[in-house]
């Protein structure tokens, strides 16, 4: 009876998002129109003094990816070598007979 | 049978409710100052900004919603109530949809009051739309509540579950927010916009239903602990 | 470690150091020149940041109505990496977005669905370090909340109008920019299931220890 319920709702949802999606579109795209427009100016059309230099937006990026990837990577080795440790130091106390 | 069960929940929060009142009192009173704190915070030159008061109405909903959830399992933690009805014989959805309905019920009763405050502290026109306004509260309450109240019941016995709560809540129920706040916003404009408000209100009734229905398809293995 | 772990490492580490030299010759777009080369790795990022949402949401219900903990710590170590590639995702995205855009950041749909499901993730690890016994069924149902808006953050950007580039602009990708792309996509998903399978044993070595605690005190 709950396997129905949980069906019939998703098929509710199935349809009420197709349903939503064509006629109201429009609706929307007036609605939001007018705040792109105040904020979007192509990068070209821009005086030259407003131009951002993009090299270092570029390596800043390319280097957090890297930082964060290596970062991570080390967090994990760490935490394995401190359980690591720990099971050995566990292991080798039970092998001698210590409780 | 689930409906029986769903109603006997229901009273039974509802009975224990209304004979001390606490929860309702304390909740209120919280989105009161909530909302005060924020007409003080934003106003300048005496006057509060025009297109504030839809945002500031949601959230206080929120923080005041998050409050309720937090002291209403509080409760029947600390009455070790929460043992006996899962114990009950009776379908777990069925408790939760008569919890759920218990919130709603409370934070509805919140929203009455807070509507007509925020409506005076900025100057918004909230009634000129009294309808269309319910139904979106409404949605948006049991969208909110729908995530709340299967949240706070998994986090009763949790260690750390006062702070955890906002934690998990906020980023889950941020679209029904997000929603909330457009729709009541196209509510206050002069020119009534109807398709967007017919739009947001379509998108916080998917929410709701996505939301409930995982909250119903969840509920029974989160609480078998 | 398994016997795939090493030479899927070594794979994935060639494939790292080939990958710049791809990107470095790969031809410039048009409007934006040089920063568009963020898109190489933004991208990528992206795509295994929702890859990973759904693996977490998978695994979280496989252990939510069948009990096998391994499922629990491939739905953790999938959270783990939702806020890494997330955080990477976020990060280069507006990096490139103030000089192709001119703002570091828009609420648009896909951007704020986006934050949200990486606070999700983020929330996830918050309530698995604290949330204290019973922690990880519940963990299990937020996880489950989490991947129902991936979908919506992969199709929102084409139903309504944002800032952000709509999907199409992925099928119509001349070659010698779609071939980079895929490449680094590619590589992000080897050390994807490197990531995972580095963090599951983790959490395995930890459950072999609490086993020989308990074992130990009996």
């Amino acid at each position: 009876m709950m396997k129905r319920l949980c069906l019939s709702l998703f098929v509710i949802v199935a349809v009420s998002a197709a349903a939503a999606r064509g006629p109201l579109r429009p609706a929307l795209l007036f609605a939001q129109q007018p705040q792109q427009q105040d904020e979007f100016i192509p990068i070209d059309q821009l005086p030259p003094q407003d131009q951002l230099p993009a090299a270092p937006l570029l390596v800043t990026a390319y280097s957090f990816v890297v930082l964060a990837l290596f970062a991570y990577l080390i967090s994990v080795a760490r935490r394995l070598g401190v359980v690591q440790r720990e099971l050995d130091r566990l292991q080798s106390d039970a092998r001698r007979g210590r409780t | 049978m689930f409906a029986r069960v769903v109603w006997l929940v229901l009273r039974k929060d509802l009975t224990v409710e209304v004979r001390s009142l606490e929860i309702a009192y304390t909740t209120l009173f919280f989105a009161v100052s909530c909302v005060l704190v924020f007409a003080f915070a934003l106003v300048r030159e005496g006057r509060a900004p025009e297109d504030g008061a839809a945002g500031i109405l949601w959230i206080s909903i929120a923080f005041a919603g998050t409050l309720a959830l937090g002291r209403a399992f509080e409760r029947e933690r600390q009455s070790e109530t929460l043992r006996a009805l899962l114990l009950a014989p009776a379908a777990r959805p069925a408790i939760y949809v008569g919890k759920l309905l218990g919130i709603v019920a409370l934070l509805a009763a919140c929203e009455i009051v807070l509507v007509p405050l925020v409506a005076l502290l900025f100057q918004a026109p909230l009634l000129a739309q009294p309808l269309w306004l319910a139904i979106v509260l409404l949605a948006g309450t049991i969208g909110f509540a729908a995530v709340g109240t299967l949240f706070a019941a998994m986090l009763v016995r949790a260690r750390t579950r006062d702070v955890l709560l906002p934690v998990l809540l906020y980023p889950i129920t941020v679209p029904v927010i997000i929603a909330g706040v457009r729709a009541t916003a196209t509510l206050l404009q002069p020119e009534l916009d109807m398709d967007s408000v017919r739009f947001w209100l379509a998108l916080l009734g998917c929410f709701d239903v996505v939301f409930v229905t995982l909250a119903l398809w969840t509920f029974e293995p989160l609480m078998t602990d | 470690m398994p016997k795939w772990f090493l030479p899927l490492a070594i794979v994935c580490g060639l494939m790292f150091a080939v990958a710049p030299i791809l990107i470095a010759n790969a031809p410039y777009e048009s409007t934006m020149g040089l920063v568009q080369k963020i898109f190489y790795v933004h991208l990528p990022s992206a795509l295994i940041f929702l890859l990973a949402a759904v693996v977490c949401g998978v695994a979280s219900v496989r252990y939510l109505f069948g009990g096998n903990p391994r499922h629990d710590r491939i739905a953790w170590a999938a959270a783990e990496l939702v806020v890494l590639f997330g955080i990477i995702t976020l990060v280069t995205g507006p990096l490139w977005a103030r000089k192709a855009w001119g703002v570091w950041w828009q609420w648009d749909v896909r951007l704020t669905a986006s934050l949200m499901g990486w606070m999700v993730a983020v929330a996830y690890l918050l309530l698995r370090k604290y949330g204290g016994p019973g922690s990880d069924k519940l963990a299990a149902g937020l996880a489950l909340f989490g991947m129902a808006n991936v979908p919506f953050i992969y199709i929102s950007v084409n139903y309504w109008r944002t800032i952000h580039p709509t999907t199409n602009v992925l099928p119509t990708l001349p070659v010698s920019m779609g071939f980079p792309v895929w490449f680094t996509f590619a590589t992000f998903f080897l050390l994807f299931i490197l990531l995972l399978r580095m963090r599951v044993r983790l959490e395995e070595q930890r459950a072999q220890l609490d086993a020989l605690y308990l074992s130990v005190d009996a």
